[in-house]
């Protein structure tokens, strides 16, 4: 059952921030990943601050310069069924159909999705965890199978659960927060922190902002991309591992591009190894033989984790296979 | 409405219901409104913590006004105040579906929906699919198709197609398996659902139902 | 539905013949609704929002409970201070163990007693204390008042330790539930060394979890002394028993109501403390209270297919002959005396003949929630290792694995008393239909001819079974009224769980009276107004229910022709009822609408009892089954997708083809869930807590888990002697190969074989990977 809060639905992006500096305020999209975390006590609200009727915050439509720019509050299924999304960005509408469940896409926006808190069973539990002030990880001695293989920074090991954070990496998205302070664009892959930099927190968003759009840069020509999700059943489940790839193929070869692993690590982790094994490359059987290989040279696995480098490899080999065929 | 018009400038929001806003992009895809806005140009609104304000919610074309905390899920609301029990409890984490209503016309998790956030919206239960005492189209088709066992996951499932239809009224078999993806059977009916959801489907294409 | 509406087999429907009272009933010989897919009789409630779960009974001044449970796997309960949650807004009643009347005795299995509120709590998710309140929001507020006081203790929830010197004792004499069960026929030693393959393999089943989609719990309400309970059950008299037993009340004062369930599994076979702490909150508030536990206490405390560690020893002749069988299993039925390794041996006890057999099976207790029977207890365990192994022995010499079971099947119960003979025994049957229907020899043949190319790899498997019970018996009891315009009323004690027993019963009183099933009312699953029966599970239902359905119905027959016979001034034995007529079978002028039936439209209701008779002595009724599964392997990945499945079941005869068809989809459904999906996470290392009580980390198979071609092949061999309507027991045996077929399928598509459940990317991906390592 929830607690007790208090509950505001401003009507502009200045109210709402202005709501969301007080002490333990919460901010309110789709509502899907804060209500269950509030279930769970993951930690309390005082105020929820429900952002629904800030229409600005809707839409998806073209920017000037040919890219796209999707509101916060964009569902994840219209993200998923989006026309531009799906002729130019197509990783990431193939990220978003992997997420939850339908009735999950339908409610859940894209600015909650990249924000959303782990999870990590011993965070969401009734565990004291070090990410939630306590002085343990519970999952590094524990039951660590679905938890990370890079980047845990020895303090906590969960993995990011998004489906569409890599993809909006790998596109090299930007995103809008809005504070106090005024507004600022956030290169998403600056977007989140690892626990080395701040155990407690997942994202850089400070006190009071919110994020209020994400803007896809105008793609380049000759760009292919695609998600993968390997998962422990086929609905309604979080990435073993999965990845997302935009990559630039120009007479045959890599010119650019990036690969981002989701399911490897606290943040979406993306491989500069692997990019810099195949950029510059055709993507003959060879060079995606040693990009798999590569991609998982410094994991470093937990007791229970280790099928993640088969994995990883797995499906780095048939994505990057996939997309040399087109 | 234009293939890839924003809802916000568009024009042809004007003078049609919410269902308007739903656009199509290609064959059988779906693509599914904003879950409804408030209007901007409301003032905020403010619900004290451990006391109940009034609001009104739209629950099968019906006005009914009532008083909220703000942490009650409309499931709650639905079930136990309105006694409309057709939406049923049963993980109340967002996790099975059991509790599916439309908002919207679109299928969403009424245990995740705090009543106040539906405020104004229109909201269909399974109840609001009977006509009088008659079942709707999907309804029968589960009868037809056994497409249950113990009945307690059906409203949800019942809902889900339903949602399904009215936005892809002829899908796939994938379309229909992925549509009540996001609704748990621990009976494992979930074959006989899947023939019913066709069957469904001709239903109301034949029927004219909608 | 209008009358011309009606299927053939609904108009005029022949009835056949009554025999006379004291005479024996025999199975129909030929029947004209029974069998037929008929959809349920209450279809209608269960898809309009009309049938009222109980978790969706409303009372007027209803309050709503909440549990306050112990979240430690062992800790003595030093205080509990509620002195906080007495003073929020909206409580109206708080109990504990030192509430007055709340100091109960709570009894599990083999006489071991604790409290309701006990203040050592041996498991996770015990109770401590509980609440009511005006909202369910407040009830949980006030819980998390409640302040306790814990000694926290060391704890022991892994089965595999917790028998290890050192390990924390569960109860003062340690950690084993009894001595070893053991069983032994002939000589293993002999056996194996008559062998001319011997293979030896250890398996495990993890620990699964019921998870009804209806939560368990009640409504309570008091009216003076007499106590009402809605409660989610498969049984309204075993809750009607506990719950007067626990607060010392006569039965008749405890009336318990279960029309419809939202899922059960086995799990709600018994009523849970949350009954009697409903009852005991309702009673201190003056006022109903609705009980239903948090999805996550469910996880908890409502029981759980135990782990099963199995080591299977296996001889076989090259001719295929089996030698002998040598098996073990370690389990835990948690923290309590609960069956931890019941039945999981009793497959290779009795499924194929094999002269020189011996098990063991060792329960122990840990530091977790209690189990309860899950569908087919202990089955599904023994055969994901005797399957396996039948799978292996088959391969090394080099027989198909159908052929290998075919030279196997026993013509009698080996492993019971006097080798007692089936009644019907439809293994041989299930398994030569069941191969035809799936094409198993073509299909095989595919998969050796598809050879190496490309990564998706195809695969098939089987297994066959049977289920130890599924034949019915006494006591049950029903009682049908006619009314005097011929529509009538069916009142039995049995709940329906969702496998349609009720639409079966009204179809045996429609055979057997000729009634339109919609002139049919039923009543049943209420103390208070229905006969006694026992809970609904173990495949018994119909085969116990429908003969005393049928007699019920006949003994309303026998009475309306010796009424009718006055009527036509002829001898009853002289009648038959014919088109809802009572016509002389000498003279067929001779005849009497059933509604002109002097002695009906005088009296207003005829009314016939009907009791489950014995089972046949010196007989088993036992249910059979062979499926036959294809599955598609990403052998890089480790996905595993099942593409169809056939399922040959000899369940006797069909009742309804419909349900019937429906019980065998979900029994591979959550067979499904068992070998790919389902697993319980314990934080054994640091905290012994569950990980995953919720179904995003517990996972059930989702509509894109399973396949949506799945074949139901009945092999209906008429049983004269199981019992008068030739039915025996479905539920349980379409569960029990599931796994093991689909495990054999990976086998064949991959060479790898997964012991141990679930066979995910998780575990497959490495084993594959290994596996190319090794070359």
């Amino acid at each position: 059952m929830l607690p007790n809060f208090k509950y505001v639905r401003p009507g502009s992006v200045e109210e709402a921030i202005d709501h969301l500096t007080s002490e333990g305020a919460r901010v309110h999209a789709g509502g899907t990943d804060l209500l269950g975390c509030l279930r769970d006590n993951v930690f309390g609200a005082l105020k929820v601050v429900s952002i629904n009727a800030l229409d600005d915050l809707r839409g998806i439509r073209q920017t000037p310069d040919r890219g796209v720019r999707i509101g916060a509050l964009a569902t994840i299924t219209q993200v998923e069924n989006h026309e531009l999304i799906n002729e130019r960005y197509k990783g990431l509408a193939m990220g978003a159909s992997e997420v939850a469940s339908p009735q999950l896409r339908n409610q859940g926006t894209i600015g909650g999705n990249i924000c959303q808190k782990p999870r990590c069973w011993y965070y969401r539990g009734e565990f004291h965890c070090i990410r939630k002030g306590g002085n343990l990880c519970y999952a590094f001695g524990g039951e660590n199978q679905f938890h990370c293989i890079f980047g845990s920074d020895k303090k906590c090991c969960i993995v990011h659960p998004s489906d569409i954070a890599p993809a909006l990496v790998a596109f090299d998205a930007r995103v809008r927060v809005s504070g106090h302070k005024g507004d600022r664009l956030v290169p998403i892959e600056k977007f989140y922190v690892l626990p080395g930099e701040d155990v407690e927190r997942e994202t850089v968003l400070e006190a009071g902002e919110i994020v209020t759009e994400i803007i896809l840069p105008p793609i380049i020509e000759g760009t292919r991309s695609s998600y993968r999700k390997v998962r422990a059943r086929r609905s309604w489940d979080f990435a073993l591992a999965g990845v997302a790839l935009a990559l630039v193929l120009k007479g045959g070869k890599v010119e650019s591009g990036r690969v981002v692993l989701s399911g490897a690590a606290p943040v979406p982790w993306r491989s500069h190894t692997v990019e810099k094994v195949i950029i510059g490359q055709k993507l003959d059987s060879k060079t995606i033989t040693r990009a798999a290989e590569t991609a998982v040279h410094n994991a470093e696995p937990l007791a229970k984790n280790s099928y993640k480098i088969p994995l990883f490899k797995a499906i780095i080999e048939e994505e990057l296979t996939k997309i040399a065929i087109g | 409405m234009g293939k890839n018009c924003d809802e916000k400038t568009c024009n042809c929001k004007k003078g049609v219901s919410r269902r308007g806003f739903f656009s199509s992009v290609g064959a059988g895809a779906v693509v599914l409104a904003t879950t409804g806005s408030f209007a901007a140009d409301s003032p905020s609104k403010v619900l004290e913590p451990d006391s109940t304000t009034p609001i009104t919610l739209l629950v099968n074309g019906r006005e009914r006004r009532i008083l909220v905390e703000p942490r009650w899920s409309l499931l709650f609301v639905l079930r136990e105040k309105f006694g409309l029990t057709g939406a049923k409890a049963a993980c109340e984490r967002g996790e099975c579906g059991s509790c599916t209503v439309l908002i919207d016309d679109i299928p969403r998790y009424s245990c995740l929906t705090l009543a106040v956030e539906a405020e104004g919206l229109p909201i269909t239960t399974l109840e609001g699919l009977m006509k009088g005492e008659e079942l709707g189209p999907v309804q029968q088709a589960f009868v037809e198709h056994d497409a249950f066992q113990c009945g307690y996951c059906t409203p949800g499932q019942i809902m889900a197609v339903e949602g399904l239809l009215r936005h892809t009224p002829d899908p796939t078999l994938d379309q229909i398996r992925r549509g009540v993806s996001g609704n748990l059977c621990r009976c494992g009916a979930y074959k006989n659902i899947f023939a019913a959801a066709q069957k469904a489907s001709e239903l109301k294409r034949g029927g004219g139902a909608k | 539905m209008k009358a011309s509406d009606k299927p053939y087999y609904l108009r005029g429907i022949p009835v056949p013949e009554t025999p006379a009272p004291g005479k024996e009933l025999h199975p129909w010989k030929e029947t004209h609704v029974i069998g037929k897919p008929l959809s349920r009789a209450d279809a209608y409630q269960r898809v309009s929002g009309a049938a009222i779960f109980p978790s969706d009974t409303l009372l007027p001044d209803m309050l709503y409970g909440a549990i306050l449970r112990c979240p430690y796997p062992n800790a003595l309960v030093k205080s509990v201070d509620v002195s906080q949650a007495e003073r929020l807004s909206g409580v109206r009643a708080v109990i504990t163990g030192s509430t007055p009347g709340a100091d109960l005795k709570w009894t599990y299995l083999q006489g071991s007693s604790t409290k309701l509120f006990d203040p050592h709590c041996r498991f996770e998710g015990e109770t401590v204390a509980a609440v009511a309140a005006e909202t369910p929001y407040q009830a949980w507020d006030a819980v998390q008042t409640i302040s306790v006081q814990y000694q926290v203790l060391p704890y022991t929830v892994d089965e595999r330790s917790a028998i290890e010197p050192g390990a924390p004792k569960v109860h003062q004499p340690g950690n084993r539930v009894g001595q070893p069960e053991k069983y032994q026929r002939g000589g293993v030693e002999k056996g194996f060394s008559e062998a001319d393959v011997v293979l030896e393999q250890d398996y495990r089943t993890e620990c699964e979890l019921h998870t009804p989609l209806e939560l368990h719990g009640c409504v309570a309400k008091w009216d003076g002394d007499q106590l009402t309970i809605w409660e989610s059950t498969q049984g309204v008299y075993g809750v009607q028993s506990k719950v007067a037993q626990v607060l010392a009340l006569p039965l008749s004062k405890v009336r318990v109501v279960g029309h419809y369930i939202g899922g059960g599994f086995g799990s709600k076979l018994q009523p849970g403390k949350y009954t009697v702490i409903a009852a005991l909150l309702a009673k201190a508030a003056a006022r109903p209270v609705k009980l239903f536990l948090s999805r996550e206490e469910t996880f908890l405390s409502c029981g759980n297919r135990p782990p099963s560690n199995m080591r299977l020893k296996a001889g076989v002749k090259k001719d295929g002959t089996l030698t002998a069988l040598q098996f073990s299993v370690t389990g835990t039925g948690g923290a309590y005396p609960a069956g931890g390794v019941s039945l999981v041996d009793w497959l290779i006890r009795d499924l194929y003949t094999c002269p020189n057999v011996q098990t063991e099976a060792i329960d122990i207790f840990t530091h977790t929630g209690p189990a309860r029977p899950f569908r087919a207890p202990g089955h599904p365990q023994g055969s994901w290792a005797l399957e396996q192994m039948l799978d292996a022995l088959a391969e090394k010499i080099s027989m198909d694995p159908v052929e290998l079971r075919l030279k196997n099947i026993p013509a009698f119960s080996q492993a019971r008393d006097g080798n007692p003979k089936y009644t019907t025994t439809g293994l041989r049957e299930c398994l030569e239909t069941g191969a035809k229907t799936f094409g198993w020899r073509e299909a095989l043949q595919r998969v050796r001819e598809s050879g190496r190319a490309g990564h998706i790899k195809r695969g098939v498997g089987m297994a066959a079974c049977l289920w130890v019970a599924g034949g019915g018996g006494p006591p049950s009891t029903i009682i049908i009224k006619l009314f005097s315009d011929g529509s009538a009323n069916l009142n039995m004690g049995a709940s329906d769980i969702g496998t349609g027993t009720k639409t079966v019963m009204a179809m045996v009183l429609s055979e057997e009276l000729g009634l339109d099933i919609d002139r049919i009312q039923i009543e049943n699953a209420d103390t208070g107004t229905t006969q006694y029966a026992t809970p609904s599970g173990g495949s018994k239902t119909v085969p116990t229910e429908a003969p005393a359905v049928r007699a019920a119905a006949v003994h309303v027959k026998q009475q309306l022709l010796a009424m009718a016979a006055e009527d036509l001034k002829t001898q009853a034995a002289n009648l038959i009822i014919k088109d809802g007529e009572i016509v002389a079978a000498s003279d067929p002028s001779k005849k009497i609408k059933i509604t002109d039936v002097a002695g009906l439209k005088k009296r207003g209701v005829l009314v016939g009892v009907g009791y489950r008779g014995p089972n046949p002595k010196n007989k088993v009724t036992n249910p059979f089954g062979a499926q036959f599964c294809e599955v598609l392997v990403n052998t890089r990945t480790g996905e595993v997708e099942v593409v169809r499945f056939v399922a040959a079941q000899d369940s006797g005869r069909v009742m309804n083809r419909l349900t019937y068809e429906n019980q065998v989809i979900g029994g591979i459904t959550m067979g499904i869930g068992l070998a790919m999906t389902e697993f319980r996470v314990l934080d054994k290392n640091e905290t012994g807590k569950l990980c995953n009580k919720n179904w995003h980390d517990y996972k059930l198979p989702t509509a894109l888990d399973v396949p949506s071609d799945i074949v139901s092949v009945p092999v209906e061999l008429e049983d004269s002697e199981a019992n008068s309507t030739g039915a025996k027991g479905l539920g349980e045996p379409v569960t029990i190969p599931t796994a093991a077929a689909i495990a054999n399928a990976v086998y064949n598509a991959t060479g790898i074989r997964v012991t141990t459940t679930p066979i995910n990317p998780v575990q497959l991906s490495l084993l594959l990977s290994e596996a190319k390592i090794k070359g």
